[in-house]
This record gives structure tokens, C-alpha cells and sequence, in this order.
């Protein structure tokens, strides 16, 4: 799959003058990344995504494929790139899945064809890999929310496109659904696919995403890695939400995980921030090769480092390094090295004064 | 979600399976021929199949045909019926088959824009004026053309509304030319116009000849036809806008070219015999309840099954009463119980 780099440049949009959705927003997505757009519920998520792909116009500013403004690319040729899945509504039409698979190939067909085996066959294949091929002969309408979602998203990706847009695709659903949904969206990023997805649950983005997106009511917006940008103060000014965000460890790996607390009283005072934390990250890891990778995320923190351990421990290679850095910086070397396959990471910090 | 290795609800499979695809093809469209061709020998002067057959083999060949009696009805009166219960009967489905997807909205008829009432506006109008048929059917043509404009002038434009602004247009225009036509009936002379344009409203097939089919067929076939090679095409339909639009289609395109050719057919189907009620509901939805919302198999189904119908109980309304019965009463008694009936047996509408 050829690389694709979707950028917003200074975008602004507002439905009326004066009442800016969206003010100057950054935000970039590439080949084998997860971006999660977080904001309360008006703050503009859905129309981001329409903005991106160009069913809004911009007031200001562009959104740009591989440098090069959507506007000014043929719409068909746009269109075959990017793949966009809409909120899975109640009442979709009475087609079976295998046809609503198919209705994705559409953009590459003739005005009065209708689809071959040829596409038939990549409908099944997408499906399977999916895991709902025992869906294909089972009508939308009969379908539950989450078997509508993953129908919904294998349309999407019949069209064969580089980068894959996502409005909500795991709001409605049940706990394991949503699991389902997010496992695919995972794998596709992985496989090398570009996943931009709007999302109520800054959970997800804190597990799935590598890099989020916040939108603010009234136009703001924060872009970067997730660990940087999800973070307890980030949330608390726009949801207006007190929360915690902590690490859950399960053989095997840590999750990061928040917890709403309360609903906030206006502007924190006084909390810290600021503050440099010492932290210790232990690495575990069996696979030489992945050496490389720890290496050069460490290499890219090298100022937060006080001090470093390596041990070759039988056929485990283990690595502790103490970091002198602010909190989010911990958090997103963390982030990042979970992120890194098969390597097992696990970060503890040093008690805070007043935490005793 | 369940993955387990049963299969899916039994239904879906089940429906059909007896019946082979290609047989049950055969079937549609052997359907409305066999149909037209039985309702020839059928109505208030019995024709025999031998009678009918070798009149048509005269034809043929050229040879000496029936008694006067046969010739007349079969050629001049009969035939020219049942082909224009074809043609409307096949129209009205495919226009309203095509409006439901169009405006997800299972109620909507071919006369959902105003089309109808605006073509019987013109109609009703030409016979105020004492025009003569064919003008009758210009006019009804024109300003069911006029009633769409209107709607898509009124109803389109704005910059989010999509399709439900078009819609409230819609049924503005239909009601704003219903007025009208209360208007056009109150001036009328209650002798002679008010009568023949009452009637004519009620809608019959009684009244056209190979002119006005001449005329007025032509709009119906290209519409049909249309119709049909966008049939994969038309699954988009009930879809979002956005959705459609990421897929990479036109939408707006399509939408236009669908609503254009539904109008030709249905503006052109009231200006050949009025308003003709029931057929682009009643059949589009037996044929969803029995091939679902797949337009490559629903579209060609509403138009085979549409042309029969509409010929059948065409034929039942020339036969049962010596005064030919206007047709939407008809459809109407026909088609609401068995709608309902149809309806209680299988799980209901949708699209």
C-alpha cells in the first residue's frame, strides 16, 4: 500500500459568521497511524470530518493529501483514496450485507454496471478478514448495532483506500462490540492503513491512538501524541470534567485508563503542574531486534535521562532507564514504548510530595 | 455480535429457495404478456382466443381477419388499452419504487413531488379550454414538468437542507395545484366540462388511441429505461448524502437523473389517463416484501409486475360495468385489502 499523508493547514470553519466551529486547526494523519478526535459533543467532531474530506469547504486554510490541496485533486481520484464510514444509523435499508459490501466497489465501476465476481470475491475477502463472512447473506435491517458497524466498515474498505475516516464507529455499541470495532481499526492501522476516528470515550484514544486530536467548544484544538495530549488537564478544560488517568497493569502490559471523577468548579488553582517527576521504566523484551527501536525512542528522551541500565539476562534483554521529566513526557515515553511490539514496559514513579 | 456457526435467522435463506432464480425470471416477464395477451379476449364482447389469434395471424400475413365486430374492438379499442396499462402500469411502479429509495420514506408515491397533481392541473385546465385530447395532454405534460421545477426551485437550493426541504416543496406544489384544480372544477360548466373532467381526474384508460400513445409513450419507455441500467445504482439511494458522496458517486447527479426520469414517466403517464392511483405504492412493496431493497432485483420486478396489474384490473374495470369504471376506485378496492393482506403475512414494509 502506497503511503498517504493527509494534513489540515490552519483550517477554520464556521456555519455563522462569527461562531467559529473550528479555528485554526493542525492535525495530520499518515500511512499505519490511529488518530482519535476527541470533543464534547458539539464541538465540531462530525464537522472536522466533513471539512476533511471535503464536503465543507474550509473558511481558511486546506486540507491536503500528500501536499497536495483536496481541492484541487479530481474528485473521483479523492475518493477512491479515502473511505469514510458514517455513524451506523437505526434504519438502514433491507439490502444484505454481501450488496452493502459491494455498494464500496461503486466508485470503481461503470455508471450502468453492475458488479463481477471480481468484485464479489474482494466483498468476501474483506469480510472474512473482518470476521463477519457468515453475516453476507443477512439483511442490514435484521442486524444488530454492531454487526451494522462492522458491515458498514467493510464497505468502506472494499473501495481498497489508503486512509479510512470514522465518524463515532464504536458509540451505541456494547462493551464487547466496541472491542470488536476498535480491534479492527487496530489491525488496519497496522497493516498500514491511515485510521482518522471521532470518538466520545478518550479511553479509546489513550489505548488505540498514537496521536489525538481535541477539539474545544468555541474553535480550539490541541494536535499531538496522545500521551501528550490526553491528559488529565487537557480533559478538564474541554469536557470540564474532573479525571484521573492511571495505569492499569495486566500480565503482559499496562494500560493507561481514565476515570471521570467529577464535574469540575470552574478553573483549577494552585495543582502543580510544571514539576519534574523522577520515574524509573523497566523494559523487557526477548527479541534482539526490537533493541533498535527501544534505542531510538530512548535516544529521542535522552535529556529527561538520569540513568541507564542494560542487562542481558539468559535469553531476556532487560533495560532500566531513570527519567528526570515532567509527567507527561513519562507518560508518553511509556506510550510509546507499549506501542513497540513485544517489548514489555512498566514505569514507576516516585511518590509526590503529599502523596504519603 | 454473535459468530457462532449458526446460521442467520432462517427466513433469508428460506424465501425462494424452492423456486430457481432464472425460472422465477421467466415467470416476471412472461407475466405481463400472458396477462395481455388473455385480456384481449376478455370484456363486455367475449373475444375467443381462436378469434383473437387469427385475427392476428391476418395481420401478419396480410389475409382476410374476423367479422368487423372483432377487428374493431380488438385493434381499435382493446389493443391500444392494454398497451397503455403496460406502459402506465410499468411506469407508475418503476416511478414509485424509485421516489421510496429516493426519500427513504415507504409512503412516498410517484406524486410525492407534485408531478401528478401538476400534470392533472393541466389536464384539467385543456378540458376547461375544450381542447382537444392531444392538447389535453400537452398541457398535463407542461405543467407537470412546471410542478417539478417548481419543487426543485423552492425545495433545492438551500445549503444543508438535502432532501427533506424537497420533499416539504413537494407536497406544497402537490397541494397548491390540488387547489387549483378545485379551482378549475368550481368555474367549469356543471353540464358538460365538470363531468369530463371529474371522470377524467378519476383517471381511465378508456380514452386514449395510438396518438396520444405515440405521444406519451416515448417519455415512459426513456424514463423506464433509464431507470433500469441505474438499478444498481439506485441501492445508494436510501442512503446518507455524505455516504453516497464518499463512495465517490455523484450524488447530486443522481438524484437529478432519478427524479427526472420518474417525472417524465409519471407526468406523462397522467397526461395518457389521469390520475391513477395505488399502482406505484401497492406494487413496488409487494415487491420489496418478496426481493427486498435490491434495486437489480426490485426495480425489474416492479415494472413487470406493475404492467400486469395495472392491465388486469384495467380489464375488470371495463368488464364488470357497462359504463366503464373509473380505474382508481379500482385500485384502490383491489389493492388496499390485498396490501393489508400481504402486509399481516410477511413481517410488514420497509425498504
Amino acid at each position: 500500500m502506497a503511503a498517504v499523508k493527509l494534513t489540515v493547514e490552519g483550517g477554520s470553519f464556521a456555519y455563522k459568521r462569527g461562531v467559529p466551529v473550528i479555528e485554526n486547526l493542525n492535525m495530520s494523519a499518515e500511512s499505519g497511524e490511529l488518530v482519535a478526535v476527541l470533543g464534547p459533543n458539539g464541538a465540531g467532531k462530525t464537522t472536522l470530518l466533513r471539512c476533511l474530506m471535503g464536503f465543507l469547504r474550509w473558511d481558511a486554510g486546506r486540507s491536503a493529501l500528500d501536499g497536495e490541496d483536496i481541492r484541487g485533486i479530481p474528485e473521483k481520484r479523492m475518493r477512491s483514496r479515502i473511505s469514510y464510514v458514517p455513524q451506523a444509523r437505526g434504519n438502514v435499508t433491507s439490502l444484505p450485507a454481501e450488496d452493502m459490501i459491494l455498494l464500496g466497489r461503486i466508485g470503481k465501476m461503470g455508471v450502468f454496471s453492475s458488479p463481477g465476481e471480481a468484485d464479489r470475491k474482494i466483498a468476501r475477502k474483506i469480510a472474512g478478514e473482518l470476521g463477519i463472512g457468515d453475516l453476507l447473506p443477512k439483511r442490514c435491517t435484521e442486524m444488530s448495532g454492531g454487526e451494522v458497524q462492522m458491515v458498514l466498515i467493510a464497505r468502506a474498505l472494499a473501495a481498497e483506500p489508503e486512509l479510512l475516516i470514522l465518524d463515532e464507529p464504536e458509540s451505541n455499541l456494547d462493551f464487547r462490540n466496541q472491542l470488536i470495532v476498535l480491534e479492527a481499526l487496530s489491525r488496519l492501522a497496522r497493516d498500514g492503513m491511515a485510521v482518522i476516528f471521532n470518538t466520545h470515550y478518550p479511553e479509546h484514544a489513550l489505548t488505540r491512538a498514537s496521536r489525538s486530536l481535541i477539539l474545544k467548544k468555541g474553535g480550539q484544538s490541541l494536535f499531538g501524541e496522545t500521551a501528550k495530549v490526553v491528559t488529565e488537564e487537557n480533559i478538564e478544560e474541554a469536557f470540564g470534567v474532573e479525571a484521573v488517568i492511571r495505569e492499569f497493569e495486566t500480565p503482559g502490559n499496562v494500560y493507561r485508563s481514565i476515570l471521570p471523577l467529577r464535574l469540575s468548579e470552574g478553573p483549577k488553582t494552585g495543582k502543580k503542574t510544571g514539576g519534574n517527576s523522577v520515574a524509573v521504566i523497566s523494559v523487557l523484551f526477548r527479541d534482539y531486534e526490537l533493541a533498535g527501536a527501544v534505542n531510538a525512542l530512548f535516544h529521542e528522551y535522552r535529556d529527561f535521562i538520569a540513568g541507564r541500565m542494560g542487562m542481558p539476562s539468559g535469553e531476556y534483554h532487560i533495560i532500566n532507564v531513570i527519567l528526570n521529566a515532567p509527567e507527561r513526557e513519562i507518560l508518553s515515553l511509556t506510550d510509546r514504548l507499549t506501542r513497540i511490539g513485544g517489548v514489555r514496559v512498566k514505569a514507576t514513579a516516585a511518590p509526590e510530595e503529599g502523596d504519603f | 455480535m454473535k459468530r457462532t456457526n449458526k446460521a442467520v435467522p432462517g427466513r433469508v435463506e428460506n424465501r425462494g429457495a424452492k423456486i430457481p432464480p432464472a425460472a422465477r425470471w421467466i415467470f416476471l416477464i412472461l407475466l405481463p404478456l400472458v396477462t395481455a395477451a388473455a385480456c384481449l379476449c376478455i370484456g363486455r364482447i367475449p373475444l375467443s382466443p381462436a378469434d383473437v389469434l387469427r385475427s392476428i395471424g391476418a395481420k401478419l400475413t396480410g389475409g382476410e381477419g374476423g367479422t368487423m365486430l372483432v377487428e374493431s374492438t380488438l385493434w381499435r379499442i382493446r389493443l391500444p388499452r392494454i398497451l397503455l396499462g403496460l406502459l402506465t402500469g410499468a411506469g407508475l411502479s418503476a416511478a414509485g419504487c424509485a421516489f421510496q429509495s429516493l426519500f427513504s420514506n415507504p409512503l412516498a408515491t410517484p406524486d410525492t413531488l407534485g408531478v401528478a397533481s401538476g400534470a392533472s392541473f393541466g389536464a384539467a385546465l385543456g378540458l376547461l379550454l375544450g381542447m382537444k385530447l392531444v392538447g389535453v395532454q400537452l398541457m398535463a405534460l407542461a405543467m407537470g414538468g412546471a410542478a417539478v421545477l417548481l419543487t426543485a426551485l423552492c425545495g433545492g437550493g438551500g445549503r444543508r437542507q438535502g432532501l427533506s426541504g424537497v420533499v416539504l416543496a413537494g407536497i406544497m406544489m402537490g397541494s397548491l395545484f390540488n387547489a387549483l384544480i378545485s379551482f378549475v372544477k368550481f368555474t367549469a360548466d356543471t353540464e358538460t366540462e365538470l363531468p369530463s373532467i371529474t371522470y377524467w381526474l378519476m383517471g381511465t384508460l378508456g380514452a386514449a388511441g395510438y396518438r396520444e400513445l405515440a405521444l406519451g409513450a416515448p417519455p415512459v419507455l426513456f424514463g423506464i429505461a433509464v431507470l433500469l441500467l441505474l438499478r444498481w445504482r439506485m441501492n445508494l439511494l436510501p442512503l446518507g448524502e455524505d455516504e453516497i458522496r464518499a463512495s465517490g458517486v455523484n450524488v447530486r447527479l443522481l438524484r437529478g437523473t432519478v427524479i427526472l426520469c420518474a417525472t417524465l414517466v409519471t407526468a406523462s403517464s397522467v397526461s395518457m389517463c389521469g390520475q391513477v392511483g395505488w399502482v406505484g405504492l401497492l406494487v413496488p412493496h409487494i415487491c420489496r416484501m418478496r426481493f427486498g431493497g435490491d434495486h437489480r432485483k426490485l426495480l425489474p420486478a416492479s415494472v413487470f409486475l406493475g404492467a400486469a396489474f395495472l392491465v388486469v384490473v384495467d380489464t375488470a374495470a371495463r368488464t364488470i360495468s357497462p359504463s366503464d369504471l373509473p380505474i382508481s376506485i379500482l385500485t384502490a378496492m383491489i389493492g388496499a385489502p390485498f396490501f393489508i393482506f400481504l402486509m399481516r403475512r410477511t413481517e410488514g414494509w420497509r425498504l
